[in-house]
């Protein structure tokens, strides 16, 4: 188990990139900040020894993937207004509202490959790893969802 | 600008809210992480996976007069008498005291879409039902149960392909569950529900 001050310097390294993911996925800010609790909550309860800042970075991306699993798939889940969200993000440019607004119209399968690829720089065989899904799978996700993405900043734009 | 410093510019506005942290050092700092008590949550999600992980649901419902009801559940392997009350608004608080005393408060709620796209409260039937909703369990040990009403099904052995079909028998029809391990299930009371129209 982590001590408590080497648990705070990681849960506050760590915590945005736990909600990006789970915002990603769940595209529901206030359960993606449950899911952001939880996830360290387990962080802090784990034996779990880490060789490395990535190897933790990995667990716990891992960790939230597996706790946006488990979240109840309602059949009256919460259409959330993405638009709404967008507006207190704060973006500076129109253009980055606009791919926020993008990634966020497209199927989970491709937000969250696309979240670890772009944003956090992993390559497709660790994504492949951390969603446990074979490479290719990760592969044609990218691929495709650059090509929805690019269809539909290409309508935006005209 | 490449594509990945734009995805970089543009994520980087998401952060978690600022007590998320707060909140989380302030229980492993009084060692209460064990009593967590969620309170953001808008749609009932994890609080049912939470309480019904050996799920005997709804053997009784009592009304205690207005929309509090008392309900008897499994959590945690253990009956366990749950007071829920319901309001108006699609939400619903519970409390209960566990085996070892220890009291427990939880809460949920949402709505439901209209035809008209427009919101609406869910009722207290719909809350019920969500509550009582099949839950699937992966264990430590690999197995896979899913509890429902008082059916407990182990199904560690009925995946292929990473898909498993149960039939579970509702309270008053029969219910198809698809379940994609590791990733959800969907439910109909009509027919299965194939892997590809859900996650």
């Amino acid at each position: 188990m982590l001590q408590n001050d080497e648990f705070a310097r990681a849960a506050e390294k760590h915590m945005d990139t736990i909600y990006r993911v789970a915002y990603s996925w769940l595209k529901n800010p206030d359960d993606a900040n449950d899911v952001t609790q939880d996830v360290l909550i387990q962080l802090y309860k784990t034996n779990k020894e880490f060789s490395s800042d990535s190897h933790l970075k990995n667990w716990l991306i891992r960790v939230t993937v597996n706790q946006c699993k488990m979240v109840f798939r309602s059949p009256w889940s919460k259409m959330e207004d993405i638009d709404a969200y967008a507006e207190t993000l704060g973006f500076e440019r129109e253009d980055y509202r606009e791919l926020f607004e993008a990634v966020m119209g497209l199927e989970k399968k491709y937000r969250v490959p696309l979240i670890l690829y772009y944003y956090e720089g992993y390559s497709t065989s660790e994504i492949a790893s951390i969603l446990k899904l074979p490479e290719n799978t990760i592969s044609t996700r990218l691929f495709r969802a650059r090509a929805k993405l690019k269809n539909t900043l290409g309508e935006a734009s005209t | 600008m490449t594509d990945r410093q734009k995805f970089q510019n543009t994520f980087s506005h998401l952060h978690a809210a600022p007590d998320t942290l707060t909140e989380v050092l302030n229980m492993t700092a009084e060692n209460n992480v064990r009593h967590f008590h969620r309170t953001r949550r808008t749609i009932t999600a994890i609080v049912a996976a939470c309480l019904i992980l050996s799920l005997g649901l709804t053997a009784y419902a009592v009304d205690l007069g207005g929309i509090q009801r008392t309900l008897q559940i499994w959590i945690h392997g253990e009956q366990t008498n749950v007071t829920v009350e319901f309001d108006p608004a699609g939400t619903y608080e519970m409390q209960y005291t566990d085996a070892d005393g220890n009291p427990h408060e939880r809460g949920g709620g949402g709505v439901a879409i209209n035809p008209d796209g427009t919101e609406r409260p869910l009722t207290e039937a719909e809350l019920l039902e969500e509550i009582s909703a099949p839950e699937v369990t992966y264990r430590e040990d690999g197995s896979v149960w899913v509890y429902y009403m008082d059916q407990k099904v182990d199904i560690t052995d009925r995946f292929e392909d990473g898909v498993c079909y149960v039939q579970l028998s509702g309270p008053d029809t029969v219910l198809y569950m698809t379940v994609k391990y590791q990733d959800g299930y969907a439910l109909s009371p009509n027919k299965y529900v194939s892997p590809d129209e859900f996650n």
